[in-house]
């Protein structure tokens, strides 16, 4: 383990010279969370104070928090990285080094975002206050399982996009499968909770990675209780189990048909 | 002297997808792809002994980096079998790891970002060496490999020579027993290419690191290796010391003359004519069928100005035999 914990001080020491980088990021974010703001307050305009379950408050913090994860996230880049590191047969300079692959990438790209996370966090949280004036009734024991629950779906994230990499092993361009993904995430969980979808609908979206890598946390922290805790908790731990063997797996068969030639 | 490498008829067998041209073809291949079948490597056997430096050439495609690669574990033989510092590469490829080190001149290991003692501290961890272990081992590397003078400046501020030193430093941070050199001098201008020649000689002789070198540079073969290894065609067409390679295949001489007249010679057994401008003249001989002497009164010695009689470069003496073995 001593070696991964490497990996990631490694990475986030090669990352704090560009730190300053990270205000193009806060940009873009700021501006989507000034739209959703503006698009939710017109949606309550009407006499309903609270839609499907969620107050305007809940709503706005919401959006904070899903698109939070998913800009510290970097899905693209890690995407990128692993069907370039496959295509061009980096990978094999990985393979006969004393660590796993997976382990490797893991933790690289977690050392990778882990300053933009922490600005990112902060900066969220001014927004969000700064918007609507207060902060979700939290005690310390429930905003730390908002922050665990906010770590597994980052774990998970990065384990399903490594999936959706790896698949550069069987196919030219692994592009449109991450289009799709991050697709499915924002409609099926980053702008709204899946409350706003008709119930049998809701069913379906239960079982989708949206709802372990963006509703969850953000259900947690927009309204905790001990019975959505224990329930998406729950479903984060079955998906991050299943998305390393599912990753382990992919690796393991791409690896045997690599051929790399001359070089 | 034991061997530390075993090579026991080694074959990788690639299947190519083959493509006809234009667009029907490659219409053709989605529907029914051929494949063709590449032998990269071909029955290959070799041994190297503990502590030697071995010079492993060839033309490219000759199959020296599907061999390399077959013996760090990279890629797994077709057929035969490798033993590497006592392991099965295919099988405990991670074992392995610990025991060699790889240095790709036209691939980066270092972290760019980071200094290269902090890049050193990084591979020292990842091959699971204590902190104490890795200072000491950081210091004994800096001594030899004389990095003091930027070992905490990042490393892409080094130059090309400074970075290959560190290369070369970081692969050797966990006492390999064997070093594999991919072209470590390409790029290099020629007397930082002396440096690293130096260098390697100096860790093979301090550290008693074994030494499997690839490099088209005639320069690194030649003053390192005291064992050259030519394969082509996945096949070892040469295995001899550096000694008998020159003595063996120096039957040619050049020879270069300024006349006072023009001289009217032809190419005859044992005579080849490089250049003729005339009064100059640059001959091949081959001394096994003509003497120097012969040539040299063939000339006329009273109407020689200037004479130069030299080896044939090693570098030709190599391509011929790429060249011959093609025939």
């Amino acid at each position: 383990m001593r070696k991964y914990l490497y990996i990631f001080k490694s990475k986030v020491m090669s990352n704090l010279q560009y730190v300053f980088d990270l205000a193009g990021g806060m940009i873009g974010y700021f501006l989507h969370i000034f739209v959703f703001v503006y698009l939710y307050r017109y949606l309550y305009m009407g006499e309903k104070d609270i839609i499907n379950g969620y107050s305007l408050n809940q709503m706005i913090w919401y959006v904070i928090i899903t698109e939070l994860i998913w800009c510290i996230l970097g899905g693209r880049k890690l995407c990128y990285k692993i069907s370039k590191d496959v295509k061009d047969g980096n990978i094999s300079y990985n393979i006969n080094k004393p660590y796993s692959y997976i382990g490797y990438v893991f933790f690289e790209h977690l050392g990778d975002i882990f300053i933009k996370g922490i600005i990112f966090t902060i900066f969220g949280m001014i927004i969000g206050f700064l918007f609507i004036g207060s902060f979700p009734n939290h005690s310390i024991l429930s905003i730390i399982v908002v922050i665990i629950s906010c770590i597994l779906a980052m774990f998970i994230s990065i384990l399903l996009i490594m999936i959706i990499g790896l698949f550069a092993f069987y196919i030219e361009d692994s592009n449109p499968f991450y289009w799709l993904y991050s697709k499915v995430i924002l409609v099926l969980g980053t702008l709204l909770p899946i409350e706003y979808f008709p119930t049998v609908v809701q069913g379906i979206l239960k079982y989708l990675p949206s709802y372990v890598v963006a509703y969850g946390p953000a259900k947690l922290f927009v309204s905790f209780s001990v019975n959505n805790t224990i329930k998406i908790l729950v479903a984060q731990v079955i998906y991050l189990f299943i998305s390393y063997l599912l990753c382990v797996l992919i690796y393991k068969k791409g690896v045997k048909k690599l051929n790399v030639n001359g070089g | 002297m034991s061997n530390i490498i075993e090579i026991k008829k080694i074959s990788k067998i690639f299947k190519i997808k083959e493509k006809e041209k234009g667009l029907i073809g490659s219409l053709k291949s989605i529907i029914k792809p051929k494949y063709k079948i590449k032998k990269a490597v071909n029955n290959l056997s070799l041994t190297v002994e503990k502590g030697e430096i071995i010079a492993f050439i060839g033309p490219n495609g000759a199959g020296k980096s599907t061999t390399i690669k077959m013996l760090t574990g990279i890629l797994c033989p077709t057929k035969g079998e490798a033993v590497v510092a006592g392991i099965n590469p295919a099988k405990q490829r991670k074992k392995l790891a610990y025991k060699i080190g790889t240095v790709f001149g036209q691939k980066e290991q270092l972290w760019t970002h980071l200094t290269p003692y902090d890049n050193f501290k990084f591979f020292g961890a990842i091959y699971d060496l204590k902190n104490y272990e890795i200072e000491k081992r950081i210091k004994e590397l800096n001594d030899t490999l004389e990095l003091e003078e930027f070992i905490n400046t990042p490393v892409r501020n080094l130059s090309l020579g400074q970075r290959i030193r560190c290369e070369i430093a970081a692969s050797l941070i966990h006492k390999p027993e064997i070093l594999f050199l991919d072209e470590p001098t390409i790029g290099l201008d020629p007397v930082v290419k002396e440096n690293i020649r130096v260098l390697i000689k100096r860790m093979n002789k301090e550290f008693g690191t074994t030494i499997f070198l690839t490099s088209h540079d005639v320069g690194d073969i030649e003053k390192l290796c005291k064992r050259v290894v030519i394969i082509n065609d996945g096949k070892v067409v040469l295995d001899d010391s550096m000694e008998n390679l020159k003595y063996h295949y120096l039957n040619n001489k050049i020879i270069e003359v300024k006349m006072k007249e023009k001289v009217n010679l032809s190419d005859e057994d044992g005579i080849t004519i490089l250049k003729d401008k005339g009064y100059n003249l640059k001959l091949s001989i081959d001394v096994a069928k003509k003497s120097v002497a012969d040539v040299i009164k063939l000339l006329n010695t009273d109407k020689i100005i200037d004479i130069n009689i030299s080896n044939e470069p090693l570098e030709n003496i190599i391509s011929n035999i790429y060249k011959g073995n093609k025939k």
